[in-house]
């Protein structure tokens, strides 16, 4: 009999010794695996300028509008920055939402309310969706099922530490050795007594067996200790963090630069098997210098690399099972200030959403003449979030036993964007 | 519904039961008043002739209808143009908001000659489209309140009335059955005697669901098993209210307790059986024995003192063991580690040569642990400190700081009678950044929210926030006017360039300079001359005028050191507390706030007050929650409290911290000669002299060793991750630890002479340096048949070792 996750986790509450390193063997030797899901979260941090970016206003006043031009797309009718031409040949390729709107222009309570779906409160904690998905759907035990490229943005929140990202300490650099410290086998030790190792520590960890699963410092350790055997001892993991594997066109074609080397190597584990891989590319939080930081370095580097995935994705006919969501924390003020930038501002932002079932080529959502605040009520974060979930494959109303002692639903405010997926 | 807003990362829900500090402002009822009834009683009816008062009834109505709330118009940017105070206790701004020519495009909010045409009224009642929904109808008496207050001129309230405090009745309630419900009641208690019934005024919270709903009239239902609280909200006040039911356990007995049972298992015990839950076993003298020397002092048990412990048949001789590991170094080694968390102890933040600095900082403790030093002196000598004597010249200041630097006397920092480096870290040069930090280091209070809005949980106002900065406005760091000129004569002769007044930095460049005897000129830590007096308000518990040269720091030091004074010594014990379970009393312990009432009050003040009268004795605090039965549990749950994780019926097992990670590794591998020395040497432990060397590095990083970077007890983060594990199964540093390890080329030695010894000898070796217990016969078996099966003996202890590495066992403390 197949071994369903809801049975399992139901079981897991009530106490029983399944582990989910047990679970997880099982899950494997049955084929339980669904390798046609995988999502990418690229999180663009600090809050890009939404109006500087995919909602320009230029009929604004100076002022408001900004120093540049929008052009056009493969959309008719609709533009974009100037600095984003390689996305504005690929603009149907991808949806952009425009008039997402929340109230928190903090970057802590910000990026959680949107890695979350939920609005931040002191008594729950939400996980991010990363998290979500290794839980919801278990990865091929020899690869971590949630990678954050560098640092997590955002952790496992009520569903434990079992469902954290492995994150990757550094981005790639180019043209230096990428590695994740102790992930794979060196030269001295032999795969063969690595097992007998293993058997031997499976052999002699009874110490818990009784209440294994009662805490979960106890069974996550078990998770994690099971998992990084599995990851150490097969040659999937050492290839999907290898980078030198790359052709040079391939690098080339993402850029050299820090965000095409994060988003070649978010590619390249999502090609191996990795669940979900959250990419988070910095410099976004612009008060100062807007358009020479946007113009000079941050859009061209995102068109280039966010266009080179896209491609690739689309090459390997992965972006059915791809889901992709672009987004920052916030947008930023109408009014440029007196230091030619622009400000936290969470009444407006724009997020882009490609692969999966989204209906791209469409901009869904719209801004007032000065890009303040939606027209309409516009989104939330959390019918963004409902939205990404929805393409991902996992019902936003899902509901989780949680920590905290009460079944808490996983989106509970937001509704997927329907617009999106007609 | 009401939306909090705590910038904290986590809040898992009790709060303080004490009262909170507005009794220190000494203000009595005496004359005691009638109670008013409540609102909803009194605007029952349209016919009502009392005028609404605007702090009293009308701002916390709004709250109580969500409508200051983040989401709403309490957001920093308004809602529809209107915008409110968050959790509203800005009263000129909000009436400001309401009256004159403030209008949207629809109307007036409040229209004096046609009331019932007032924005605030049409609305809330959906006669005029409103994003926020219905929130009250035509009829209701909301409506009349608000009618009558615009009828009667929409006035804001005669100056600042201060709230005394809220009374929350019942005090306590237990429930026996699902969806048993009861009725809070709140009476406000003002300053000026007045008393109001303001139950519907409130805003309610429960901490957990599971256990108890609350509803926005303060009904309370019971949803579960367990305890919690619910809290409510009015003005500036917060009341909170335990709920609780036992569990249906029909055969529980209750644990009985006498007058020889030590207090916190007495105390603990009351709420046990209040909730019929029954405790788990004590644990064994093996488990034990490892469980407190990782928690008094970093450092798991050698084998030797395992076997004597396990064998030694003297009936106390776990009291005699907490007193021998108090007195070790190595108490005060990893003990300076919490209190370097605690204080903020952070290479990156240091003014200069931060490494050097937070070494420095580091000793500096570790001297007083190992002596003993009250807490109370210990954090007086931290938060007085001053560059120099007042007797000293500049000169004779710039020598001594240089000599701490010279080869052969760096231990000499320690002896200095205070210790300056908490105050001139850059993370401290701005007024209310140094507030927070101090309010979160000495007394567990989160001020930030405060910065922006009132405080949600707390009584805390902006005023009290930009009052408590006011203090540090005159802690200085740099170059004292008088002193420029020697200073800049001395930067000269040793080529250190300064630009401006106040100094410049010494870098690394300098130390071996200084290690060979050099004098550099120091920047110094004083107190600058305030340009006018000050009257502030110290934390709202009295006030205190600030003038001239006088050290700002003093009023505060002397209100901490009183022994009522309600966070001191409370924050330190919670703190302690938590390091010895995997939560504190209060939870998180670093946000004591009334709405994070403790789980065991009495305990908690139990503590305080003990710690307090032991004339703030560490030592002391340690053994009696060492001692307790209650710390001695099993981890094996006794069945029924499987489920609890807050009432202190089992041990809960807790991932072992970085440092303790670090250094156990390096003795389960050590030479057997040299086991004593590895345990003893602090200057080679993470625990000890290398704590502050090793912060940053990989191995601390992914441990969770705190960064110290941010005002958090969290960032000391103890939870299991994958990365861990990786390091744990095939991290570089284990391949060498395991390939160099003393014990397993002496082993191999022994092996080549032909005289190894027995292997029973050596699996009961390996598990007791690794697990801290003799292996049972089937792990013996297990590992001898590996043994067997290798290609040498010490190969195949080092496939052991490695095993016993990566047990659960090795990582947790069961």
């Amino acid at each position: 009999m197949p071994v369903s996750r809801r049975r399992f986790l139901k079981v897991g509450a009530i106490g029983s010794s399944l582990t989910l390193g047990d679970y997880l063997r099982i899950a494997n030797a049955e084929g339980q695996l669904d390798n046609d899901r995988s999502a990418v979260l690229v999180f663009l941090g600090g809050g890009p300028a939404h109006q500087d970016t995919f909602d320009m206003k230029p009929n604004a006043p100076s002022e408001y509008r900004g120093q540049f031009e929008p052009i056009r797309t493969s959309v008719p009718g609709v533009e974009i920055c100037e600095h984003l031409p390689k996305l504005a040949t690929r603009a149907n390729q991808y949806a952009v939402i425009r008039g997402i709107s929340h109230s928190l222009a903090d970057h802590g309570l910000g990026t959680r309310y949107l890695m979350t779906g939920n609005l931040p409160t002191p008594v729950v904690d939400y996980p991010m969706f990363g998290s979500v998905v290794s839980k919801e759907f278990p990865t091929a035990a020899d690869l971590p099922s949630f990678v954050s490229i560098e640092r997590p943005v955002e952790g496992p929140g009520y569903l434990g530490a079992e469902y954290a990202p492995l994150s990757t300490g550094e981005k790639p650099r180019f043209g230096q050795p990428f590695r994740v410290r102790g992930i794979t086998l060196d030269g001295t030790m032999t795969l063969d007594r690595y097992r007998r190792r293993r058997q031997l520590v499976d052999d002699i960890d009874k110490a818990f067996s009784q209440y294994e699963s009662m805490d979960d410092s106890v069974r996550s350790l078990d998770k994690f200790s099971q998992q990084a055997y599995q990851i150490i001892s097969s040659p999937k993991a050492r290839s999907a963090f290898d980078l030198s594997l790359e052709a040079d066109r391939e690098v080339e074609r993402f850029g050299r630069h820090e965000f095409g080397q994060s988003l070649l190597l978010t590619t390249r584990l999502i090609e191996s098997g990795v669940r979900f891989v959250t990419v988070l590319l910095e410099g976004w939080d612009t008060h100062q210098d807007n358009f020479n930081q946007l113009g000079r370095q941050l859009l061209p580097n995102l068109d280039q690399s966010l266009s080179a995935m896209l491609d690739r994705f689309g090459e390997q006919g992965r972006l059915d099972s791809t889901a992709i969501l672009v987004t920052g924390e916030f947008g930023r003020t109408p009014k440029v200030n007196n230091n030619a930038g622009r400000d936290h501002w969470a009444r407006a932002m724009s997020s882009l959403m490609a692969g999966g079932k989204i209906r791209t080529g469409q901009y869904i959502g719209e801004t007032d003449a000065k890009a303040a605040g939606p027209v309409g009520s516009g989104f939330t974060p959390d019918d963004l979030a409902a939205s990404f979930f929805q393409n991902i494959g996992i019902d936003p109303k899902t509901e989780y036993n949680a920590n905290v002692g009460r079944p808490i639903t996983l989106i509970r405010d937001g509704s997927p964007i329907p617009e999106l997926f007609s | 519904m009401y939306q909090s807003a705590s910038h904290s990362r986590v809040f898992h829900g009790h709060g303080l039961v004490f009262t909170f500090c507005l009794l220190l402002l000494s203000e009595t009822d005496s004359t005691q008043a009638e109670t008013l009834p409540s609102a909803d009683q009194r605007y029952k009816t349209t016919n009502q002739s009392e005028v609404p008062d605007f702090q009293r009834h009308v701002v916390p109505l709004l709250g109580r209808l969500g409508c200051n709330s983040r989401n709403c118009h309490g957001s920093f940017q308004g809602r529809g143009d209107f915008r409110l105070s968050l959790f509203g206790y800005d009263f000129g701004m909000d009436h400001r908001g309401l009256i004159g020519d403030a209008a949207s495009t629809e109307g007036r909010r409040i229209e004096q000659g046609n009331a019932p045409n007032s924005l605030i009224l049409r609305k809330p009642t959906l006669q005029a489209e409103h994003e926020g929904g219905l929130r009250f109808t035509t009829d209701s008496w909301e409506y009349r309140l608000l009618l009558r207050w615009v009828n009667s001129g929409a006035r804001n309230s005669p100056d600042s009335q201060e709230l005394n405090r809220l009374e929350l009745f019942p005090t306590e309630v237990l429930f026996d059955d699902q969806n048993e419900s009861t009725s809070l009641q709140v009476i406000a208690i003002w300053k000026n005697g007045d008393r109001e019934d303001v139950t519907p005024l409130c805003r309610f919270r429960t901490n957990d669901d599971s256990i108890a709903e609350v509803s926005k009239d303060g009904v309370v239902r019971s949803t579960g098993s367990g305890d919690t609280h619910v809290i409510a909200f009015y003005d500036n006040g917060v009341a909170s209210v335990p709920v609780l039911r036992p569990f249906s356990s029909s055969t529980f007995q209750p644990i009985r307790t006498d007058s020889a049972t030590a207090p916190i298992d007495r105390m603990v015990a009351a709420k046990l059986n209040k909730l019929r839950i029954p405790p788990s076993e004590q644990c064994s003298d093996a488990e034990f024995l490892r469980r407190a020397s990782i928690d008094l002092t970093g450092t798991l048990p050698m084998p030797d003192e395992t076997r004597k412990f396990l064998s030694d048949p003297r009936v106390d001789k776990r009291s005699a063991k907490i007193d021998q590991l108090l007195d070790r170094p190595a108490y005060a080694a990893w003990w300076t580690n919490k209190l370097c968390d605690y204080t903020g102890c952070n290479p990156q933040q240091q003014a200069e040569l931060g490494q050097e600095l937070s070494v420095q900082w580091y000793m500096w403790i570790f001297s007083r642990l190992n002596r003993n030093v009250p807490y109370d002196e210990l954090v007086r000598d931290i938060v007085l400190a001053q560059g120099r004597n007042p007797e000293q010249t500049f000169q004779e200041y710039t020598t001594e700081t240089s000599s701490y630097f010279q080869k052969g006397f760096e231990s000499e920092f320690a002896k200095r009678k205070t210790m300056p480096h908490y105050w001139t870290r850059r993370s401290m040069q701005e007024p209310e950044r140094a507030a927070e930090a101090f309010a979160h280091n000495f007394l567990g209070v989160r001020l930030q929210c405060a910065q922006c809005h009132k405080h949600p949980f707390a009584p805390w106002t902006q005023k009290d926030y930009q009052d408590f900065g006011r203090f540090f406005k005159t802690v200085k760091f740099g170059v004292r006017p008088d002193d420029r000129e020697v200073y800049r004569q001395l930067a000269a002769t040793v080529g250190l360039n300064v630009r401006g007044d106040d100094g410049a930095p010494i870098r690394n460049d300098a130390l071996r300079r200084l290690a060979g005897g050099a004098t550099y000129p120091w920047r110094e830590l004083y107190i600058g001359e305030r340009e006018q007096a000050e009257k502030v308000s110290l934390l709202r518990s009295g006030s205190v005028t600030l003038e001239g040269k006088a050290d700002p720091r003093q009023p505060i030091m002397a209100w901490m050191n009183q022994p009522t004074n309600p966070w001191f010594a409370r924050a330190f014990v919670n703190r302690v507390w938590a390091s010895y379970f995997h939560q504190g009393i209060v939870d998180p312990p670093d946000d004591l706030n009334p709405a994070n009432p403790p789980s065991h009050p009495q305990l908690l003040d139990w503590l305080a007050t003990g710690f307090v009268q032991n004339d703030y004795d560490m030592k002391w605090l340690h053994r009696e929650i060492v001692s307790s039965k209650t710390y001695q549990r099993s981890s094996e749950p006794s069945g029924p409290n499987r489920f609890d994780q807050k009432n202190l019926s089992r041990a809960v097992p807790r991932r072992l911290p970085a440092e303790v990670v670090y250094d156990g590794v390096k003795q389960v591998v050590g030479s057997s000669q040299q086991a004593e020395h590895v345990r003893e040497d602090l200057t080679r432990r993470a625990t000890g002299h290398l704590s502050m060397r090793l912060a940053g590095t990989y191995a601390m990083q992914i441990f969770g060793k705190p960064e110290r970077a941010v005002n958090c007890d969290c960032e000391r983060n103890n939870h299991p991750t994958l990365l861990q594990s990786v390091f744990l199964q095939n991290d570089p540093i284990i391949e060498q630890r395991l390939e160099n390890s003393g014990w397993l080329s002496e082993i191999a030695a022994a092996e080549t002479a032909g005289e190894a010894p027995p292997l029973q000898d050596l699996i009961e070796e390996a598990w007791l340096r690794a697990l801290c217990r003799m292996p049972n016969q089937k792990e013996i078996d297990r590992s001898v048949t590996h043994l067997d099966e290798s290609e040498s003996l010490a190969s195949g202890l080092e496939d052991l070792l490695w095993a016993l590495l990566n047990t659960k066992e090795f990582l947790l403390i069961k």
